[in-house]
């Protein structure tokens, strides 16, 4: 059982996937049941993954590729941080791209690709070694690439080229780095740490780098981060997924297997790496909020926030210090919550009442005051107004920044709070305090499909912040994972 | 478990915030306001003192407690917020936006009462950014333009208030062994980044209590909430910077340089509140300078608690004046709105008990007020700064005696002014409250018998200032016609508004120019230099060999 397991979680999606492409168009219910059947099903075995990974029980599924390649499957407690994550929202982000697209064209082939996608996701959540990582890893390209380009048109088309040729080349990098690695000390494991006692720190350091760099493509670190605006002209339920879920958060949780298990915390900051990684993520963080003072497009906004937020992650894993840690851990699963909030209301908005621009978000409290509410926890978690999520994380990476003898990660974070408010505190403005401009009927929320999903997150949003103390909390759970594997 | 007198105090938070969320499916909302701060009050009386409630699961910890400062902020704080309710019921009746105000009304109330009972940093800190933010909704409710400059005005102090609260907490939390206050307060003398954490919440909780020159957002917005919200914002919630002060500052004499900087900014706050008030023609902006005159008192005793070793002894002292400034500010902001109404019956009457109110606030001889200023006296001492807090007392008189001025003869009759009569019973229960709370607190508060408060000297000392301001106020009334000066309420923030103006002006030219150079699109903005340099990085379609260089050759130079 505890071979087969990580199988059956990989398989909750694949099937789906392979079943999915060969239906018919029309057989439209026959698609809702597999697609919900296949995310209920990964849910549950979740749910039951973790209970018992809490007690340290650990699952594992090896398959020999060739003689000392091996496709490595492991659930461990970070893996399932990502992995709970990833079922949770795949299960709404299903419900709501089902409402989203309704009856539009090529409905098969982009629940396919869907679901492979959150494949793609669970194999990066469950990988236990280099290889098995990265060959998820392109699959992840592969399979959002069809997901970007979707409408066919030819904004989309010239999107998606760009986001292939982004990820392709931060692949093609990454795989540099692991083959130059792995050429150096063999077939590394997650689970096996101070395999790299033996390499000259020299070229460790520029390893390091370029795995960064392969990575950082995908995490949006600044520079390499222009693809993710572009890539704004998919669908809503794709850059639901895409910020929160898959593909940016992959880059980013990569990055944390690169730093906790590869490397490992001592080593990162006996190479003096910690800092200059720390550097660049405060970097991107501010830089990404300034760009999004500039975008008047709501999803363009939101997709510079999303740039700015996830590498709270990064500089969380970039400090040497418990609170650090568990901060970036945690925000792993806050921001994922809190975004894809944003972005369920930004395309129920676009949807309902073609909202694109900032100027046109006048007066929706009173036209559609559950998105409107929604969309408003979203942005006040994002700022770190408590009890919503965001402001756990912050207040974990600023306690461990101060711990560690890095007070001016708190002048990051305080500066990334203000220009957040900036740019988040207008549109809640907007909403709620400002007569609408348009006559628009009430009764645009229904059906409530569309909407339920992020109401869902919203209320998630304020729970795992108000009940952070819980053991299954995010927080817990990042907890957890500390005490477990890197409090030696 | 809990007992019954735990569950009350977590009931005085959790009630006003599960009535807010059902105000949506109330009919009229506005009835629920005077309820919400029932369980407050009767926690006051009831509840357990000192005891701490714990709840590990929530936030990092939540944790409750009512110590003495506590228990009178959290009285005076229900009582106020449970008469402004009932005004406010009678008041905004025919209010388009019940159920909005409703909304920001009760949870600015749990938010206020939050930070009275909060026993940890991060309750704390919840509590009081609930309130700064939904005291927005109360500030902006009229939505006139007025309305929504006060509005911005304060939404921008209020967020960056926020945000250095937090980096102030962090700095101090780091390093102290649990989130508790007391620990905190206990670590933060001996901190490494002492110094930082106390700036920060000196602005922080400066921004909330109108110290100078943090205090711009405050004669802006009190006049242009509607008049039961005033009488909170005056009364309660710029309480809550004090209650920061008294929760946060070192208080065992480690720090005499932060007292003495508290003593300077608050006499600084309190005579310039007096003279910016003097100048201003609108009844409620005289009220919101003198809030602020007043807490700049409070603030001065303080600082000069701070160094002092009976420190206990000066904070009682400034709960008590601060309750009773509290109380008698929102019966005067009250009696404003009853006042417009110019009922014939209820006029003189109204008139006459505020200005015995307002004479409290100067110290009137057996108003609350002497009794609060005499409890202030004996932190002081003997030096200058009591000098000046004792003449401040004349400033205050004639600050309050043009505001009756005002009141009385520029008040417009408002023609769409609520009855007086529903407005009244509210106002009277505050006003008894006003005069008698003081009375019952004194001798726990200032560990002086009652008879040292009505001893012949302490009634001339209260006495002579109004007699001073009387006199001036006279020889004004003869002399000038009208005020060589006027400034708009607000004072500095006209200056910064006209400054950012021309900055963001110049920016805007700037771009401009270097647009028309360039061969943009006319309407070219900074953002658009940006796209530029973005366009050019991907330009290059794979920028990934681009970093792998970089990345090496940084990997190299930090290598060596």
């Amino acid at each position: 059982m505890n071979a087969l397991m990580p199988v059956l979680v990989l398989s909750t999606s694949l099937v789906p996937a392979l079943v999915i492409f060969f239906l018919q168009e029309r057989q439209q219910r026959a698609r809702t049941v597999i697609n919900l059947a296949g995310a209920l099903a990964k849910l549950a075995l979740v749910v039951v993954m973790l209970e018992r990974v809490a007690r340290d029980v650990h699952y594992e599924t090896r398959l020999t590729l060739l003689p000392g390649l091996d496709l490595l499957l492991r659930v461990d407690a970070l893996s399932l941080l990502f992995l709970t994550l990833s079922a949770f929202l795949w299960l709404l982000t299903t419900v709501y791209a089902i409402s989203y697209l309704g009856n539009g064209p090529h409905l098969s082939r982009f629940f396919g690709f869907f679901s492979l996608c959150v494949a793609a996701t669970t194999g990066i959540a469950l990988a236990g070694n280099l290889i098995t990582f990265f060959i998820f890893y392109e699959l992840l390209t592969l399979s959002t690439w069809p997901l970007v380009v979707h409408r066919g048109d030819r904004p989309s088309i010239a999107a998606g080229g760009r986001y292939l040729a982004y990820t392709l080349a931060g692949g093609a990098v990454l795989l540099v780095g692991i083959v130059w690695l792995e050429s150096l000390t063999g077939p590394l494991l997650f689970a096996v740490r101070g395999s790299l006692a033996g390499v000259d720190p020299a070229t460790l350091q520029v390893i390091f780098w370029v795995l960064i760099g392969g990575l950082g493509v995908k995490t949006a670190l600044v520079p390499l981060h222009s693809w993710l605006p572009a890539a704004m002209v998919a669908p809503a339920p794709v850059s639901a997924l895409l910020h929160a879920v898959a593909v940016v958060k992959a880059g980013a949780f990569g990055i944390l297997r690169i730093v906790y298990d590869v490397y490992g915390l001592e080593l990162v900051h006996a190479l003096s790496l910690g800092l200059p990684l720390a550097a660049l993520a405060s970097l991107t963080i501010i830089y990404g909020s300034f760009r999004a003072l500039q975008q008047s497009d709501i999803k363009r906004r939101l997709a510079f926030s999303t740039v700015s937020q996830v590498s709270y992650i990064v500089l969380g894993a970039s400090i040497h210090g418990p609170a650090a840690t568990i901060g970036a851990l945690a925000h792993l699963v806050h921001q994922g919550l809190m975004k894809i909030t944003l972005f369920f209301c930004a395309g129920a908005l676009a949807e309902r009442l073609q909202i694109h621009k900032v100027e046109d978000l006048d007066g929706i409290g009173r036209t559609m005051p559950w998105t409107a509410t929604a969309f408003s926890i979203g942005a006040l978690g994002m700022i770190g107004v408590p009890p919503i999520a965001g402001f756990i994380s912050k207040w974990y990476l600023g306690v461990g920044g101060v711990e560690a003898g890095q007070p001016w990660v708190v002048l990051v974070l305080v500066g990334s709070s203000l220009l957040n408010a900036a740019y988040f505190l207008p549109l809640v403005y907007r909403a709620w305090f400002v007569p609408a401009s348009r006559d628009a009927a009430p009764g645009r929320e229904r059906p409530l499909w569309l909407i339920a999903p992020a109401i869902v997150t919203a209320i998630a949003s304020v729970a795992v912040g108000a009940l952070a103390g819980l053991a299954f909390s995010p927080l817990g759970w990042s907890t957890l994972i500390f005490e477990h594997e890197y409090s030696r | 478990m809990m007992d019954a007198g735990r569950l009350l105090l977590v009931l005085a938070l959790a009630a006003p915030l599960a009535m807010a969320l059902s105000v949506p499916l109330v009919a009229r909302p506005l009835r629920l306001l005077p309820w919400a701060a029932v369980p407050g009050l009767v926690a006051t009386l009831l509840a357990p003192g000192g005891a701490l409630i714990e709840l590990p699961i929530l936030l990092l910890g939540l944790s409750l407690q009512l110590d003495r400062i506590g228990a009178v902020f959290l009285g005076f704080g229900s009582l106020l917020w449970l008469l402004a309710g009932a005004y406010a019921r009678a008041y905004l009746a025919r209010t388009e936006r019940a159920g909005s105000f409703s909304v920001f009304w009760l949870l600015t109330l749990a938010g206020t009462l939050g930070t009275f009972v909060a026993a940890d940093a991060v309750t704390f800190y919840a509590s009081f950014s609930l309130l700064s933010l939904a005291a927005y909704g109360l500030v902006i409710h009229d939505r006139t333009t007025g309305a929504r400059r006060a509005g911005r005005v304060y939404i921008v102090l209020a967020v960056f208030g926020e945000a250095t609260l937090l980096a102030a907490l962090v700095l101090a939390a780091t390093g102290a062994d649990s989130l508790l206050l007391a620990d905190l307060q206990a670590a933060l003398a001996a901190s490494p980044w002492r110094d930082t954490a106390l700036a920060g919440l000196l602005i922080a909780f400066g921004i909330k209590a109108g110290l100078v020159p943090l205090h711009v957002w405050l004669p802006l917005a009190h006049p242009e909430a509607p008049t039961p919200a005033s009488a909170v914002l005056s009364g309660v919630i710029v309480k809550a910077g004090i209650i920061g002060l008294m929760r946060f500052l070192p208080m065992d004499g480690s720090v005499p340089v932060w007292g003495d900087v508290l003593i300077v900014l608050g006499l600084v706050t309190a005579y310039y509140g007096v003279v910016a008030g003097l100048v201003q023609t609108e009844a409620k902006a005289i009220l919101a300078y003198s809030t602020l005159s007043q807490m700049g008192l409070v603030v001065t005793a303080l600082g000069s608690g701070l160094g002092e070793p009976d420190v206990a002894r000066a904070l009682d002292a400034a709960a008590l004046y601060a309750s009773h400034e509290g109380m008698a500010k929102g019966a005067l902001f009250l009696s404003v709105g009853i006042v417009a109404a110019r009922d014939a019956r209820l006029l003189r009457p109204v008139l006459a008990v505020t200005a015995v109110l307002a004479l409290a606030i100067a110290g009137l001889p057996l108003s609350g007020g002497a009794l609060a200023k005499l409890a202030i006296k004996a932190p002081l001492g003997e030096g200058t700064a009591a000098l000046l807090v004792t003449l401040s007392a004349a400033g205050t008189a004639m600050l309050m005696l043009r505001f009756l001025w005002v009141l009385a003869y520029r008040g417009r009759r408002d023609a769409d002014a609520v009855p007086a009569g529903r407005l009244v019973m509210p106002w009277t229960g505050l006003v008894l409250a006003t005069l008698a709370v003081p009375w019952v607190l004194f001798p726990q508060l200032s560990g002086q018998p009652l008879a040292y408060a009505v001893s012949l000297g302490n009634l001339w000392a209260a006495l002579w200032p109004i007699l001073v301001a009387l006199a001036a106020a006279m020889v004004a009334l003869r002399r000038l016609r009208r005020f060589p000066l006027t400034v708009p309420p607000g004072d500095l923030v006209v200056l910064v508004e006209a400054l950012v103006r021309r900055l963001v002006a110049g920016l805007a030219t700037l771009f401009a120019q270097e647009a028309v150079a360039h061969r943009h699109s006319p309407k070219a903005r900074p953002s658009d230099l940006f796209d530029a340099v973005e366009r050019s990085l991907q330009r290059w379609p794979v920028s990934g060999p681009a970093l792998f260089v970089v990345a090496v050759l940084l990997g190299v130079a930090l290598g060596i």
